[in-house]
């Protein structure tokens, strides 16, 4: 089954194999051989992946977007413009097939953003069609750490297989910079291709080049290997810091569930991705000094074992599960029954003990990721708590005739004070969150889980006019700027931001929670009676906009109190425009505008 | 010269050197760094030295930690090298082994295929191999850091010490030492090793690299279960010292203090610090209230009287202890950027400018009027040039070294804080200079003191016409309104 997956690939551009029986449909990709395809540019070919087609690949609070190796993204920009694959993918997809992508190779990646893609149309439509899968054998490194991190987020992890031969090269290839590897590389590719005179010849895999590309990846390799040790380890050492600046290490992070086979019919499997970096160096080390050139000939040759490899083990193959990494055992020679297979899979794949400690040491990462979400799940209730408060608070002041956030901004009782203390600390837990965030620290879903989005949007919703009341009562726009610009904080953009992604909408630059900044800010350009053009569209998209979020309830009547910094400053504006106004009939009654003048 | 025109194109810059070469990149080094911090965007530095002999006194190695430039500077040592242990020795009782030594080295450096010279003898060596040794010893035997006689050599940067089983980074100072005697200590006096290591870099370049992509590490013996414990163990075995049994366990006990000393990391304090300022930050809030109520109070103090001539009442004394607090958080956050635990650019984080600026605005009127209350100014003199604490002076300067430049806008009311927080200082300082022009005879400096009168005048009218200042400095009860009559009062006399 898995073998004749394979020998599509290699042959035919996006070739369908119909196994006859089952109701799956395979798509297979061929690769490329051309060194031009692997890497566009120095050092590492990435580029940022592009969001209208891949619109959740990206970290949500900060709005990055995942970089991906271009040349391979083009190849599939090309594929997807100039084949029927969009077609044959739909029909597909509605008879309800399982749909499969698979590449051996560079064709690996190509399935992998295949995959990504349809994942991308079944999500924003909403299509409850059968989730595709995405296998692929020998497939170089494809993005980055927020790539990996978004695909996580977004629960598309399970649907990525990647198989690795314990010694082919081709999967760790991308840890190395273009300009170390430039000259040997285009050579092993022939090695590669099927169609070049030199396929598979033992002239290319035996020369010194081959090794020395090996040696040069294993360099990168460990570089890159250590350096994320060192850094989730804890290792304080200034100079490690300081070395960064001058060695450009790869970005490429691996993702998804990787299948690491030993040779011998065994199989790993591993879904930590810190560990499978880590994996992916180790497992390539050498016993011996003179174990070097084999080791660089294996390199290649088990590139194009997979065949080989699955046809031998169809039946009889055993997996070993790689989990509860922190406490993996460090000798080979550990062998009570319960973690005898786990030991076993570990001296398969020749892990050392201080590569068993880099594992333990990921997934303890992984442990303590887990630890910071329930602390903040416990600090969730508070967070309820303040924001109770606060409503009440709203309330209140309506009954006092004053509106909410006016009533803040003069803060003359107490009780306004005292939601300013609130509002502070509030934004002390937030901000602890974002922060966080930013370092990774949480579980890679938080930022799409749907009850943070709904208390984050409670929050922002709340909070915010008292953030913007708070900065023009201290008049901190002549120093800083504008709200919006200049002084939004990051706990209400990320939030905002997380809605956004949840509802799968545009992101919108005057939001319901900042309309109070857009209050102020037109009132300090229309304070002179004078209103240019620019200033009169802002007030009329504003006015549009406040009609629907009224409708929508996302804003509380008490805006349109007497005396309110909004009633105020809408009735300084010219009777022409009020008059034929949106709002115009939200107003009070008894607001003497409408009685008086019209 | 060529340095200089070197630096205009590059963005980053490695120097080494072997031997004395190595001492003198680190100079080089040095020059660089400080030379940099007149340069807007300097290239990174970084010096790796090989078998360089010690070059500073701690006093070295401490500024450099303080500066944040221990991270620049790596020493390549291979196990038994003397040369960067030899300074450990005072060097007037040094001068015959050295006089060897020298003559030693470049005899093989000259002859081919490292031939060694013949001549050399046995005693000799052993000679110079325990001399070294014993001072080496010594230094490693000091328990108290700070009793470190001035004079004494010590290591700064990160060591990265050699071994045939791997290699070793470490950067505290201490085990530094204790590690570079330890492994002098195996060696064998007689077979000249510790010579022989001071030339033999180049290969053990090569060697480090390979030993990296070695499947190695299986430990011998029993594994430890705990990965703290089995990482102790594997870091042992790279220094070489494992199946040393002699000094094995000291060996373990000095990596177990160089990782102590790692505290957290930069930029984990910050995350931390962004999280205690947001819990302080209530705080503040309780002081801005504060002044709200005494600018509204009747009895038309403003902010900086009515803390100054504060009764014993509760509300006093919460605002006062909430004064306190803050200070302590602020100074906490100065004693982390002293000690290095904070990130290099922290001071140019947007977060913590206009936090610290805003704490200023606020709370230094209330510590100015703390000092003249207590009378301080009798005892140390006037506060701005004796009595400002040093927080004060660090978060003016970073607001005024911050990156954009600010538009000169119109305020359209009073500032909802002065915009010089010294102004008050400045009041007290004028109130004085009225004090004597009443009781000095000599017209001569009564026209000085007249002279320092205008001038303040004309600064506080400036702000106060820009509206820089908050409205308690105009309150009608307030020191500098009372001043200003005072002033007048005294003009009328003058010309009457």
């Amino acid at each position: 089954m898995e073998a004749h997956k394979l020998s599509p690939t290699k042959l035919y551009i996006c070739d369908k194999a119909r196994s006859s029986s089952s109701s799956e449909i395979i798509f297979g990709f061929s690769g490329s051989w051309d060194l031009s395809d692997w890497f566009t540019h120095e050092p590492f070919g990435l580029t940022k992946i592009n969001l209208n087609i891949f619109p959740s690949l990206k970290t949500i609070g900060w709005n990055k977007a995942a970089s991906v190796n271009q040349g391979f993204l083009q190849k599939f920009d090309a594929l997807l413009a100039n084949t029927s694959l969009i077609h044959e993918v739909e029909a597909a997809a509605t008879e309800n097939k399982q749909i499969v992508f698979t590449g051996h190779s560079s064709g690996g990646p190509i399935a992998i953003f295949a995959t990504l893609w349809y994942l991308e149309i079944r999500n924003q439509k909403n299509l409850s069609h059968l989730p595709p899968h995405c296998v692929t054998f020998g497939s170089p490194l494809v993005g980055d750490r927020i790539f990996g991190h978004s695909l996580k987020r977004q629960h598309y992890y399970q649907h990525f297989t990647h198989f690795v031969m314990k010694y082919d090269i081709i999967p760790r290839i991308s840890l190395a910079p273009l300009s170390a590897i430039e000259r040997q590389l285009s050579p092993i590719l022939n090695y590669f291709n099927p169609e070049s005179p030199v396929y598979s010849s033992d002239a290319i895999a035996a020369n010194p080049e081959a090794s020395r590309l090996f040696l040069t990846v294993m360099r990168s390799a460990s570089s890159v290997t250590s350096h994320a040790a060192c850094k989730f380890m804890g290792c304080t050492n200034p100079l490690l810091e300081n070395l960064t600046n001058f060695i450009e290490l790869s970005p490429y992070r691996p993702f998804g569930t990787y299948v690491f086979c030993s040779g011998n019919g065994k199989f790993v499997m591993v879904e930590n991705p810190d560990a499978i970096l880590q994996i992916l160096f180790y497992s390539l080390q050498a016993t011996s000094q003179a174990e070097w050139a084999n080791m660089a000939l294996k390199s290649l040759k088990d590139h194009l074992s997979y065949e080989h490899e699955f046809l031998k083990s169809n039946e009889m193959a055993t997996v070993a599960y790689l989990e509860h990494l922190e406490a993996l055992p460090l000798s080979e020679h550990m062998g009570e029954s319960q973690i005898l297979t786990i030991n076993n899979a570990l001296n398969d794949l020749g892990l050392s003990a201080r590569a068993r400690l880099c594992l333990r040491a990921s997934g303890e990462l992984e442990i303590q990721r887990a630890r910071n979400y329930n602390k903040i799940s416990s600090n969730k209730i508070k967070i309820e708590e303040g924001l109770t408060m606060l409503e009440r608070y709203q309330t209140n002041c309506e009954d006092r005739k004053v509106g909410y956030y006016d009533a803040f901004k003069l803060q003359k009782h107490t009780e306004d004070f005292n939601n300013n203390i609130r509002r502070l600390e509030l934004a002390g837990s937030w901000d602890e969150i974002i922060e966080m965030m930013n370092r990774y620290e949480l579980p890679d879903e938080f930022e799409g889980q749907k009850e943070w989005i709904e208390i984050g949007t409670r929050y922002r919703r709340l909070v915010e006019p008292l953030d913007i009341a708070n900065y023009y009562r201290h008049l901190k726009n002549e120093d800083t700027g504008p709200y919006m610009d200049k002084a939004r904080p990051t706990r209400y953009r990320h939030t905002q931001r997380w809605l956004e992604h949840g509802l799968k909408t545009k992101p919108d630059p005057l939001p319901e929670s900042c309309f109070w900044a857009e209050v102020e800010e037109l009132s300090i350009h229309t304070c002179n009676q004078q209103f240019s053009e620019d200033v009169m569209q802002r007030i009329i998209l504003l006015e549009r906009k406040v009609s629907l979020w009224v409708e929508n309830r996302l804003l509380g009547k008490d805006i349109f109190l007497d005396g309110t910094t909004f009633t105020q400053w809408w009735n300084m504006l010219p009777i022409q425009h009020r008059s034929v106004s949106c709002i115009k009939d939200l107003f009070h009654m008894d607001s003497p505008v409408f009685v008086g003048h019209i | 010269m060529q340095m200089k025109t070197l630096l205009e194109k590059s963005k980053s810059i490695v120097i080494t050197g072997h031997s004395v070469g190595g001492a003198l990149a680190s100079l080089t080094a040095l020059w660089l760094l400080s030379y940099h911090q007149t340069i807007p965007t300097p290239p990174k530095v970084l010096c790796i030295t090989f078998g360089s002999p010690l070059l500073g006194n701690k006093s070295l190695s401490k500024s450099l930690l303080r500066q944040r430039w221990a991270g620049n500077f790596c020493h390549v040592v291979l196990k038994h090298d003397i040369v960067p242990r030899l300074l450990f020795a005072p060097l007037d009782s040094m001068e015959s082994h050295l006089h060897f030594f020298l003559q030693y080295i470049q005899l093989s450096m000259i002859s081919q295929f490292n031939q060694l010279p013949l001549h050399v003898s046995q005693e000799m060596k052993s000679q110079l191999f325990s001399f070294a040794l014993a001072y080496t010893e010594a230094v490693a035997k000091v328990t108290n850091e700070n009793s470190v006689a001035p004079g004494l050599f010590w290591p700064f940067g990160s060591y990265l010490l050699c071994s045939e089983d791997g290699a070793i980074c470490v950067d505290n100072s201490v085990s530094v030492i204790k590690l570079l005697h330890l492994m002098m200590a195996t060696g064998d006096p007689c077979s000249g090793s510790y010579l022989e290591d001071h030339l033999r870099y180049g290969s053990c370049v090569d060697k480090l690299t390979f030993q990296v992509l070695m499947n190695k590490g299986f430990i011998q013996g029993d594994v430890p279960m705990s990965s703290y414990e089995a990482g102790l163990a594997l870091s042992l075995e790279s220094s070489g010292l494992a199946n040393q049994e002699t000094v094995s366990g000291q060996a373990k006990d000095c990596l177990k203090a160089a990782k102590q000393i790692g505290v957290a990391p930069p930029n984990l304090n910050s995350a931390r610090l962004a999280i205690t300022l947001a819990k302080i930050t209530p705080h503040r809030a309780q002081i801005e209230w504060y002044k709200t109520c005494c600018d509204k109070s009747d009895d038309q103090l403003g902010y900086y009287d009515s803390f100054k001539q504060r009764q014993a009442s509760k509300r006093d004394n919460q605002v006062n202890m909430f004064r306190i607090k803050l200070a302590n958080f602020w100074d906490s956050v100065i004693t982390k950027i002293d000690n290095n635990q904070l990130p290099h650019d922290f001071h140019k984080r947007w977060k913590f400018i206009n936090a610290a600026h805003f704490y200023q605005l606020l709370v230094e009127p209330l510590d100015i009027a703390e000092y003249y209350r207590s009378g301080e100014q009798y005892r140390k003199g006037h506060y701005l040039r004796n009595g400002r604490e040093r927080r004060h002076e660090i978060f003016s300067k970073w607001w005024k070294e911050k990156d954009v430049v600010e538009e000169e806008s119109k305020r359209s009311k009073f500032a909802s804080l002065t915009q010089d927080s010294c102004f008050w200082a400045r009041v007290e300082e004028a109130r004085e200079l009225v004090e004597k022009v009443r009781t000095e005879r000599d017209l001569r400096n009564v026209a000085l003191l007249w002279e320092d009168i205008e001038e303040f005048e004309r600064y506080a009218r400036e702000m106060i016409e820009n509206m820089e200042v908050s409205c308690d400095v105009i309150a009608s009860n307030s020191s500098y309104s009372l001043w200003e009559k005072q002033v007048r009062l005294l003009r009328s006399q003058v010309h009457s």
